[in-house]
């Protein structure tokens, strides 16, 4: 019961019916190292997905801090554009080359999307800002499993045929368990689901052995008993996962995460870049981060520019490597 | 768990002011979209959608729920006064509610029906309380093997129920099964029928779809039948003054009949598949049939008409139970309100009600404060409705079309969904006019993807053997269930065409 | 008509049935339930209900041709009205494209109304101004949702 009943933001709709999608602005030769940011310039704030998901949160949340903080001086135009696992939301974004008033948030999509789709982008298109924070995923059994750790799970799945659980195929879900899986030496069916509630449904009815998931949405199966968290994927395990291990301290590190980050449109100046740079490193400072960050069960990583452009590109090989290895992408 | 302090606390958030006028604001439109003709709940739901956004999920959920039970209320105004069902599950309810009027007794047959879709609310929502709890814990032990099976129900339940058209109503589910698989294979991430479109990888939505069948094609499909044309002249006048209230005796003589009814629409709206129009015509045939002088019914027994108004009601309530605690809708206006659970992030299924209590709750609790509400709207607002009945459908039609076209826009900001509801909505004049079921239609898009998900992930448990639908006891129980429902639904079924044949012959 | 719609749905099924068994496995690398398993049988389904469909229909207007020409002028009216809606609806869609929700609403319903509700120009000027600008306020304004955005901006 964390993320399911949070409330919707108010939409923030500063800019109403001007905003044509098919205006892409060229600001390239205009922005001079002074002017950024242009109090006069509307920032123009793309959420690639709908209403009331990860990535929608996130976004939301970073612009109420600049709001709360005054981190920002001109207007912020949030709008949702979403359609397409965020292909037309960062295609969007993507049309605005050059611009440093065009931005958005990226979650998992964005590395797995360029994978699956045709898109004209790839992640590395884009002038990166920061990586501020990582999903992470917990592997559970069933609260009456005999399973108690992950110790057992392995010399289990060593000898018998198990199934594992997790939402989708094209993302984290599936290539955390199927690196861990061979780190450890064991074989295991993946089982692909639509949502975290129907894979849970299925694990408790004894339909699947284990299942993956973002800890933030099964915490309070956990707690109940319900579910028994065997280990976390991420560097080092959250405070409300008790004594759970990482992969690493049973040393099967897998070292992949879902990047949460921070884009400009393309070839964005330098100027900007920095500005949202020095921004950001207020941002993560502030109590509201840190609560946002521990209500979704994040793992604070932040890298900075460059850095997270490389990042990005190595998730995303890595990410292209294991599943054209399934022959889940040609 | 105690259901009466869980009520309780459902009750506190029901009734914040807020959440109230919600649920003031979803009852009265529920009730205007009953009476504009075509117009039933999956219509309502489906366009008005758009408008709970900027509200939080509760107050929400609670106005999207009164819109769908609150439409069962107003479809029968027009039932009684005009002779022209609001929508299909008041068939049965002009059977003798036209009859009624037509002898003067209007404000009476008005009356009634409200008190029976009172008592079949009512009665129904009890019974959601009781039974939601223990079919929560029933369906933890469902799995993917029991939610293929389940899926599969509901489609072949419609399908039986469809009779004679059944053919095209096959068709019409296996178009919907095929809009369903456009987009990224879930098991394998591989696109279909995408053909390299960006906006097509997350799928077909089900709203444009919705939006497009049942708001512009029964628009359409009204047009073409010269409603616009003809006014409202068949409409009967009834008279406020003397002879309004029901008399002692119209109360006496159906009790039962509302308690058979209000029984008899809730089991029937728990079968997925089935559902109020069926529920409805079941229990009008019943009635005649225990009826001390059933030669009445047909001519104005106000038994005939208290009979499928409870039903309908009572089976609205029932239909809650498998979308509550399965995450399973087992009609398209319950496909809609899926629709709108999944667009606030919300995921029904059985552990839905244990996670989400104050939703879960306060949803329920507010279906009981919703029914007296709507009591007193479609007794004291009577007027307001006949009025509306009076605005020409020529006026009405094109402000109709603005609604569903920025309706559809409004949900994903798509110009692209806009057009395809205008799609949906050509296909689905045609559907309509060549007897296809744009019910089994939108019922197979949403269950279709769940289907073969659900298949596919046995498939992949069980390695390939379908014998895992027989080792797993809950499977063996939705199948005997199922062959018991195939069985005997049609026989239901024939007696309820019965009904309707010996009253378009009776007199 | 029937036999027309009944084609084009065969068409449409076959193109269908088509891509499943040409682009889409019916099993995947790992011997698992592929993409195309579904589809197949789906689309294999359209193709026979559909044919299935078209030949009663064949045989239903073999004995209610007699019938036909009586109802022939209430018919094309019929259509007439129908084909007027599709029109204005389509056009509708392409004027909320170019000028956004509420200016082109305005446009439509004046047109609509003119041509449905002729001679009524007080009643008509009054719907087509009012329910557009209680529409725009309630969507734009009280409910904050998306309207759309005009890609062409009209001076005023």
């Amino acid at each position: 019961m964390t993320l399911q009943t949070g409330p919707i933001t108010a939409r923030v709709k500063l800019g109403v019916l001007g905003m044509a999608l098919a205006a892409p602005l060229a600001f390239a030769g205009a922005a001079t190292a002074q002017s950024y940011p242009d109090a006069g310039e509307t920032l123009d704030w793309t959420i690639a997905f709908g209403p009331g998901g990860g990535n929608d949160i996130m976004a939301r949340t970073i612009v109420d801090i600049l709001a709360k903080y005054d981190l920002y001086p001109g207007e912020i135009a949030v709008e949702n554009r979403a359609g397409g696992s965020g292909a037309v939301g960062w295609g969007y974004l993507f049309a605005q080359d050059g611009s440093g008033y065009g931005i958005s948030t990226t979650s998992g999509s964005f590395v797995t999307t360029p994978l699956q789709a045709d898109t004209p982008w790839q992640p590395a298109d884009f002038t990166p800002v920061a990586l501020l924070a990582t999903d992470d995923l917990v592997l559970v059994v069933n609260g009456s499993s005999d399973i108690q750790d992950i110790g057992q799970f392995i010399d289990y799945a060593k000898a018998n045929p198990i199934t594992i659980a997790g939402t989708g195929t094209v993302n984290v879900d599936f290539i955390v368990p199927t690196l861990f899986a061979q780190a450890a030496g064991f074989e295991f069916e993946y089982v692909s689901f639509n949502s975290m509630a129907d894979q849970t449904t299925a694990l408790l009815s004894d339909s699947v052995d284990a299942m993956v998931g973002n800890p933030g949405e099964i915490l309070g199966l956990i707690d109940s008993g319900d579910l028994r968290a065997l280990v976390y994927s991420g560097a080092s395990t959250p405070a409300a996962l008790g004594d759970v291990p990482t992969m690493g301290d049973v040393g099967h590190d897998i070292g992949v995460s879902m990047p949460r980050g921070l884009i400009l449109a393309p070839n964005a100046p330098a100027e900007a870049q920095a500005f949202w740079i020095e921004t950001m490193k207020r941002v993560v400072e502030t109590p509201e981060w840190a609560a946002y960050i521990e209500n979704n069960t994040l793992t604070p990583t932040i890298v900075y520019g460059e850095d997270f452009r490389t990042f990005l590109t190595r998730t995303q090989n890595g990410f292209a490597e294991v599943l054209r290895s399934v022959g889940a992408i040609q | 768990m105690d259901i009466f302090s869980d009520l309780m606390m459902g009750l506190s958030i029901a009734i914040t002011p807020i959440n109230l006028a919600y649920l003031l604001v979803g009852a009265m439109v529920g009730m205007i979209v009953g009476v504009i003709p075509g117009f039933g709940p999956s219509a309502g739901l489906a366009i008005l959608l758009p408008l709970t956004f900027g509200m939080d999920p509760v107050g929400a959920i609670v106005m999207l729920a009164a819109i769908y039970y609150g439409a069962m209320y107003g479809g029968t105004i027009t039932s009684i006064l005009l002779n022209t069902p609001g929508e299909s599950a008041t068939v049965a309810s002009t059977f003798d509610g036209y009859p009624l009027a037509k002898q003067g007794r209007a404000g009476p047959a008005l009356v009634m029906q409200a008190v029976a879709s009172f008592v079949g609310g009512t009665v129904g929502v009890i019974l959601i309380t009781i039974l939601a709890p223990m079919f929560s814990q029933v369906s933890r032990s469902f799995g993917p093997p029991e939610y293929f099976l389940l899926a599969m129900m509901g489609m072949l339940t419609l399908i039986v129920m469809i009779g004679a058209n059944w053919k095209l109503g096959v068709i019409s589910a296996l178009i919907g099964f095929a809009l369903g698989t456009v987009g990224v294979d879930l098991e394998t991430g591989q696109s279909r029928y995408t053909f390299g479109s960006a906006e097509l990888i997350g799928g077909i939505y089900f709203i444009p779809i919705a939006i497009g069948l049942f708001g512009l094609g029964e628009l359409l499909y009204a047009f073409y039948t010269g409603m616009h044309r003809t006014g409202s002249g068949g409409l009967v006048q009834y008279d406020k003054e003397s002879r309004f209230w029901p008399t002692a005796q119209d109360f006496i003589s159906t009790r039962w009949t509302m308690v058979r009814g209000s029984i008899l629409g809730f089991v029937v709206g728990v079968i997925p598949g089935a559902g109020a129009t069926i529920a409805s015509l079941m229990a009008y045939s019943t009635e005649r049939s225990l009826s001390k002088n059933p030669e009445n019914f047909g001519k104005g027994e106000m038994a005939g008409l208290v009979a499928p108004e409870t039903a309908n009601n009572a089976a609205s309530s029932g239909a809650m139970i498998p979308l509550l605690t399965l995450g399973i809708p087992g009609s398209a206006s319950t496909a809609v309100l899926l629709a709108a659970f999944l667009l606030w992030g919300l995921r029904p299924g059985p552990l839905f009600m244990g996670q989400n209590p104050e939703l879960a709750w306060g949803l329920i609790a507010s279906m009981y404060l919703g029914n007296m509400v709507l009591l007193a709207i479609s007794i004291f607002a009577i007027p307001l409705f006949v009025q509306i009945i009076k605005v020409p459908y020529r006026i009405l039609g094109p402000c109709i079309v603005v609604i569903c076209a920025l309706g559809t826009f409004t949900v994903h900001a798509s110009f692209v969904e806009m057009w395809l509801m205008v799609a949906a909505g050509i296909v689905g004049f045609f559907m309509r006019l060549y007897g296809f079921s744009p019910a089994a239609l939108v019922l197979a898009l949403v269950l279709g993807p769940l289907a073969e998900e659900a298949l596919r992930q046995t498939m992949t448990i069980s390695r390939g053997s379908f014998g895992i639908f027989l080792d797993r006891p809950a499977s063996v129980w939705i199948i005997i269930v199922t062959i018991a429902l195939l069985i005997i639904l049609p026989l239901i079924g024939r007696i309820g065409a019965r009904a309707k044949a010996n009253k378009a012959t009776g007199h | 008509m029937r036999i027309v719609f009944l084609l084009a749905l065969l068409g449409g099924a076959v193109f269908y049935t088509y891509i499943a068994f040409t682009d889409l496995g019916f099993l995947t690398r790992t011997g698992r339930l592929g993409p195309g398993f579904f589809p197949r049988i789906v689309g294999l389904g359209i193709i026979v209900m559909t044919l299935w469909a078209i030949f009663d229909a064949l045989g239903q207007r073999r004995t209610a041709a007699a019938a036909d020409h009586v109802t022939d002028e209430l018919e094309d009216a019929r259509w007439r009205d129908f084909l007027l809606l599709v029109a204005l609806v389509i056009g509708y869609a392409v004027l909320i494209r170019l000028f956004g929700g509420w200016i082109s609403t305005i446009l439509y319903l004046g047109v609509a109304l003119s041509l449905l509700n002729p001679g009524q120009l007080k009643q008509n000027l009054l719907v087509a101004t009012l329910f557009p600008s209680g529409v725009y306020l309630l969507f734009d304004r009280v409910l904050n949702a998306n309207m759309p955005p005009a890609l062409i901006n009209l001076p005023f």
